[in-house]
């Protein structure tokens, strides 16, 4: 119980904290949703952590709800750094092609 | 029927060699035999472009380091955009051999290929690691020839020369040394003549490790992801 407190804690700050973003406009409205979405499904998780238990049971999963649930969360983030790694790759593919044109005119210009 | 031949050379804090006269005594020997070069500096945070500019050829600068790859294809745009027939692409390092030029573009110049490759392995003038030799250039071989049929005996060469025809139809995306490769797949792709010519390599260092593959493949797999 202590942990499921300390934890619905920890998610409140959390939220608090991108409200508090997204009031001072420091992130867009739409990472402000995504974030605010993120949090309260972890909110929900963890108030219905025993019913999860209960599902991943009836599912044949031998680990319990909290288990399968951070299982989620690494393959969740392993899918977030692939996408950040393919918005920087395609950053830097537009920075090549500006760092070109700026050569070719600076080229241009001299001649 | 004169065609006009550039020679595209990257450059990325050559200052070192400058001082043991290697790319300022490639420029003087290409002279000879090149109507156009053109020296890219890709970014270099010493002298590399200052020093350039005092050597016989069009100088153009990347403000920042984007890689080989890349300033290969800005030297490539730039030898299109000056009408050249022929374009080779170099080293700065004085790693290539000005005399083996003549070998890699005769097939051009006598219409026989569209592009034509140096290979390191057509004969025993170039000294690698064994390591190198016997095990990543064969696996490269193999993967090159298994995923994507290509038989050439070179998996990475440097030394290369196309047509405007090749040069215009042949696009790269890969700005670090991936570039290699995927010229050679973007080759094969395309309807060319392809030949390959035996070279020499004079190794100052050796290039890429292993890591450096993996790294390349990488750089494939995010590139393919992002298409």
């Amino acid at each position: 119980m202590l942990q499921e407190i300390l934890a619905l804690i920890l998610i409140f700050f959390f939220l608090g904290r991108i409200g508090w973003q997204v009031w001072h406009e420091q992130i867009p409205r739409g990472q402000f949703i995504f974030w605010l979405i993120f949090w309260l499904l972890a909110g929900i998780a963890i108030i219905f952590i025993k019913d999860i238990d209960a599902l991943v049971a009836r599912l044949g999963f031998s680990g319990s709800g909290i288990q399968i649930l951070l299982y989620l969360s690494v393959a969740l983030i392993f899918y977030f750094i692939l996408r950040l790694r393919l918005k920087i790759e395609r950053l830097e593919r537009d920075l090549t092609i500006v760092v070109r044109a700026a050569a070719m005119l600076a080229a241009r210009k001299r001649q | 029927m004169h065609m006009k031949i550039a020679c595209v050379i990257p450059a990325w804090n050559e200052a070192p060699a400058f001082d043991k006269s290697h790319l300022p005594g490639v420029v003087e020997a290409l002279t000879s035999c090149i109507d156009l070069i053109i020296i890219v500096d890709d970014g270099s945070t010493d002298e590399t472009y200052e020093t350039a500019l005092r050597l016989s050829a069009d100088v153009l600068r990347h403000p920042v380091n984007r890689g080989q790859g890349a300033a290969l294809a800005t030297g490539t745009e730039y030898a299109l955009e000056q009408g050249a027939e022929i374009i080779i692409h170099f080293d700065a390092d004085g790693q290539f051999r000005v005399q083996d030029i003549e070998r890699v573009i005769k097939p051009l110049r006598e219409k026989q290929a569209d592009m034509v490759f140096g290979s390191r392995f057509l004969d025993d003038t170039t000294t690698m690691p064994k390591f190198k030799r016997t095990v990543i250039m064969p696996l490269a071989r193999f993967v090159n020839k298994i995923f994507f049929g290509i038989t050439l005996t070179d998996p990475q060469s440097g030394f290369r020369a196309f047509n405007r025809l090749a040069a215009e139809m042949v696009k790269w995306k890969q700005d670090q040394m991936g570039h290699c490769s995927e010229i050679l797949i973007e080759a094969h792709r395309h309807p060319l003549r392809i030949q390959e010519v035996p070279i020499t390599v004079v190794y100052h260092h050796f290039g890429q490790r292993l890591s450096g593959g993996f790294k390349i493949i990488r750089d494939f797999i995010l590139a393919k992801l992002n298409s």
